[in-house]
């Protein structure tokens, strides 16, 4: 009995190695535990979906695709830990992850290993100055967003501004990209300084803020801090216009700042699906609705999306799983492909090209409308 | 002028916070020399606990919310106090013998476990407490903005501190409580039951840490799961500024941590708030290494 065990035992694993060997493993390294384990639980939505429809499609190259998560805990030592799991997991490339400084301490380990990187919410500047080959991202750069966020100021006509982030690789970036810009163009900075995050209360911060006198607040870092700056400054009583980053929308903004407090509250970000025309963005959207039961919240899983995108593409494309020639495809004949959130190319350095911000406002029922 | 005074009720009211967490940490070091590590992620679960009960029973609604909101913080402090008793139930009375690092192991074991449980349970985004619950109006004091809901978490939390202060000196349980923090042995040879004392430790610790996460719930309306880890984190502190084992140097602690906090930002630096607060700490320990009010050896509850 023992030895059939044993025989039965050996030929389900001797299939299911066989049968691994049959797929394209691509993976996935998305913060599913930690503070922005909520982004990560929704990139591994998106991605299971696509998948899935890839799938049914036929998948790449005659094999099947599979998907490889691993967790990033939204922290850069863990981050470190999950990337050197998935080198060894046989993966031709792998998405992710959110967070510039969780996505730093994964770049290297990603190139030593020759397996492309398609990071989806990492927006630091410095993350593709580094001549690293197999490195990717679907969201734009600061620059890019700092550009975007310096003509939403001065449309706005203040002339005091305060700037405020929280110390984070990607917040400090922007908010050191925009001050500058804004000083060039006569914009007084009346306040620059950082918070820290993950607290409950920033009375402190507003009071300090407020004696400075702003016209308007910029805020580059996350949404949780957002919605408790909106809340606050309300009870305060202090009636001054917030202006935020990429990272302040979420749709649960809205319920962590309260409808009244988010009134008027505006941000630069890329697009969600539901604000492009574009076909694929449509069928997503609907198939997402249908799987899930609500749209995405937010716009970095959909650019997780779009990184699976461009790499089920090149690889598709170029015929091969080579890292070497999937880099050179998608530095080189990558050019303007539709993708969930625009158009897609990318530059030598890896990053995406084009405009991709847009700029956004809340109304008083707690709605967001495109602004021009 | 305005805004120190403004500065100081900001920093009185996250101190209050601090504080009545720090109480939770205090009495288990003074009764078993232990850091409770999962005392945090107790308070977090009072703040979600208090969440579901908000929205399932409406008390508010149906006997009003002052009465209202008297039976809900009863209910979470009850609750988390029985979660608290079975912490100590499961991961550190089997270590009761062992060496003291097995039971600092399992007490952030503990720790991990509850968080992930909560997260598993409530899901990873942020949660909400409804809106409307306490009027969002400002009471204008001489120019100062203090918001209603502030002076009402200061009040509960410094009512809960004098109720416990006054438990702890004048009553036979308290003093029950304060020999087992003096001198294990010699208590039990008077015929005190030591490991009543220290399941009444279990019990009134977490169900203080459980009213703060409410008041958190209630003032911010924002929680998610790794706020203990944050808020454990600085009252831990309050409680060694104060001398830990000492309940009365957790709550000047935690509120001298708030204000430091808060005028630290004011005056100094926002972003080296934590680092200010800390380097206070070290200022204070080099001169009274057991804390503001820590006699001897910080062994005294």
């Amino acid at each position: 009995m023992k030895k059939i065990l044993f025989i039965l035992m050996a030929f389900c694993l001797l299939t299911a190695t066989a049968h691994a060997q049959d797929t394209i493993k691509i993976g996935l390294m998305a913060p599913l535990t930690g503070s922005f384990a909520s982004e990560g639980a929704e990139m591994k939505q998106v991605l299971e979906l696509l998948a899935a429809n890839l799938n049914a499609r036929g998948g790449l190259l005659g094999k099947k695709v599979e998907l490889i998560t691993d967790d990033d805990g939204s922290d850069a030592r863990t981050a470190a830990l999950a990337a050197q799991r998935l080198t060894t997991k046989g993966v031709v490339a792998v998405i992710g992850t959110y967070g510039s400084s969780v996505t730093e301490a994964s770049q290297n380990i990603f190139n030593e290993a020759r397996i492309i990187q398609v990071a989806n919410g990492s927006t630091a500047i410095r993350l593709s100055e580094k001549n690293l080959k197999y490195f990717f991202r679907t969201c734009p750069r600061d620059d890019e967003q700092g550009k975007v966020a310096v003509d939403a100021i001065v449309k706005t006509k203040a002339k005091k501004v305060a700037i405020l982030h929280d110390n984070s690789t990607y917040a400090k970036g922007l908010a050191d990209e925009v001050r500058p810009q804004l000083e060039k163009k006569g914009i007084k900075i009346v306040f620059f300084d950082a918070l820290t995050p993950k607290q409950s209360d920033y009375t402190a911060v507003l009071t300090k803020m407020k004696g400075a006198g702003p016209d308007l607040v910029f805020f580059t870092g996350y949404y949780s801090e957002a919605g408790l700056l909106l809340k606050q400054a309300k009870q305060m009583n202090w009636k001054v216009p917030f202006l935020g980053g990429d990272a302040t929308y979420n749709t649960d903004l809205v319920k962590l700042a309260g409808k009244e407090a988010v009134t008027g509250f505006a941000f630069v970000m890329p697009p969600l699906p539901k604000y492009l025309p574009s076909k694929s963005a449509k069928e997503f959207l609907a198939a997402f609705k249908k799987k899930y039961g609500n749209e995405p919240s937010s716009p970095y899983s959909v650019l997780a999306g779009d990184g699976f995108r461009v790499v089920a593409a090149a690889i598709a494309q170029a015929k091969t799983t080579d890292a070497d020639k999937l880099a050179a495809y998608l530095h080189t004949q990558f050019k303007d492909k539709d993708a969930l959130t625009g158009t897609i190319s990318f530059n030598a350095k890896g990053d995406r090209v084009g405009d991709v911000y847009r700029y956004f406002k809340f109304d008083n029922k707690g709605n967001i409308a495109l602004q021009k | 002028m305005e805004e120190f005074f403004q500065q100081l009720t900001n920093g009185l009211a996250v101190g209050s916070i601090y504080a009545l967490i720090a109480l939770g940490y205090t009495m288990v070091y003074g009764v078993l020399k232990l850091i409770n590590f999962a005392h945090g992620d107790l308070f977090t679960i009072g703040a979600y606990l208090g969440m579901t009960l908000l929205a399932s029973f409406a008390l508010h609604e149906t006997i009003g919310p002052f009465l209202g909101l008297i039976v809900l913080a009863l209910m979470v402090m009850g609750l988390v106090a029985i979660l608290g008793a079975i912490v100590e139930r499961t991961a550190y009375r089997p270590l009761r013998e062992s060496p003291r690092l097995s039971a600092v192991v399992s007490a952030l074991g503990a720790s991990i476990f509850l968080q992930n449980a909560v997260m598993l349970i409530y899901g990873a985004r942020f949660q909400v407490y409804p809106e409307d619950l306490i009027p969002e109006t400002s009471i204008d004091l001489f120019g100062l903005y203090i918001p209603v809901v502030r002076i009402l978490v200061l009040f509960v939390s410094l009512a809960l501190m004098a109720a416990l202060f006054i438990f702890i000196q004048k009553t036979r349980i308290g003093t029950a409580i304060r020999a087992a923090a003096i001198d294990q042995d010699a208590a039990r040879l008077m015929g005190i039951d030591v490991n009543r004392v220290i399941l009444l430790v279990f019990l009134i610790g977490p169900a203080l840490g459980g009213a703060a996460g409410l008041l958190v719930g209630l003032q911010y309306g924002q929680i998610n799961f790794t706020m203990g880890w944050t808020y454990g984190m600085k009252a831990f502190t309050a409680a060694i500024l104060g001398g830990i084992g000492n309940i009365p140097g957790a709550m000047l602690g935690g509120l001298i941590l708030g204000v430091i906090e808060a005028l630290g930002s004011a005056y100094i630096s926002i972003a080296w708030k934590d680092a200010i607060a800390f380097f206070v700490l070290i200022l204070i320990l080099i001169v009274r290494p057991t804390g503001l009010l820590g006699e001897r050896v910080a062994d005294k509850i």
